[in-house]
């Protein structure tokens, strides 16, 4: 992929994540902070259809967005056919494991599996 | 082969603010509050995924995280949080062209409203990052206080 459509797709989980962990942040807020934090609450967020969806969708935005920016910062560091294709992949790598590892926390306790 | 060699700091030359004025030290922070932001976005569902384990695991991983020292590395993502939202919007507009004004020749007398002889930001964008750091410094307090006021 052209590293031009890489930044547009940068830019644009960027804006997106903002909005969405602006609203992750306004749950928070709806009580004490400690209080939302209580078990009972959490699991009632997840369990939230709506609101896990946008989780899911904020761990997407945020995993891609982050890892690729991690990935910038360490091709600015160093060049190289083999460094560049081991960066590329495993950024693409670590992506997908946290997305997945994300994922598997918000559907078990989105389905009552805790 | 010496001289090309100087050139490559590496890690080093990456981690100084120093040298090129403020706008090096707005990219250096855009890339320290990314890398710590990233590092809170693994840590933060490594402790979420507590919840999955029962009432009891999650109830363990808040006396971990809800303590003063949880609070202020909170207080600081908060900071890194807006800082870096604030300063990235303010890269995609200069990406897009969008306030870093007209290119032209710099000649002398200099004029020292477009920065051409100490920088390549104009004044619209060198007040963004002061703006940027100005509001991260804002969401701290406010984030201290809500974390520490309950």
């Amino acid at each position: 992929m052209r590293e031009s459509i890489i930044m547009k797709i940068h830019y644009a989980t960027a804006l997106g994540a903002v909005a969405l962990v602006a609203i992750h942040i306004l749950f928070r807020m709806t009580q004490n902070f400690s209080e939302s934090l209580q078990y009972q609450n959490v699991i009632a967020n997840y369990h939230l259809l709506p609101y896990a969806l946008m989780l899911e969708v904020v761990l997407i935005l945020l995993s891609v967005h982050g890892f690729n920016g991690l990935r910038v910062i360490l091709l600015e560091l160093k060049q190289g056919i083999m460094y560049e294709k081991m960066i590329n992949y495993g950024s693409i790598g670590a992506m997908a494991a946290l997305i997945a590892y994300g994922s598997r926390t918000i559907l078990m306790a989105g389905i009552g599996m805790s | 082969m010496a001289e090309r060699m100087s050139n490559r700091e590496g890690l080093r030359g990456m981690a100084n603010p120093a040298r090129y004025g403020l706008e090096r030290v707005a990219y250096w922070l855009q890339r320290l509050s990314g890398l710590g932001l990233l590092a809170y976005l693994i840590g933060h569902i490594y402790e979420t995924s507590s919840i999955v384990n029962g009432k009891v695991a999650w109830d363990k991983m808040l006396e971990l995280t809800q303590t003063t020292q949880g609070h202020l590395i909170l207080t600081l993502v908060i900071g890194m949080c807006v800082f870096h939202t604030a300063n990235g919007i303010r890269v995609m507009l200069g990406h897009g062209g969008i306030g870093v004004g007209k290119p032209g020749q710099p000649e002398y007398p200099y004029d020292k409203s477009q920065r051409s002889a100490t920088g390549s930001l104009n004044y619209k964008q060198r007040l963004c990052i002061w703006v940027s750091i100005a509001l991260a410094a804002l969401a701290m307090m406010y984030g201290m206080a809500v974390l520490f006021g309950d």
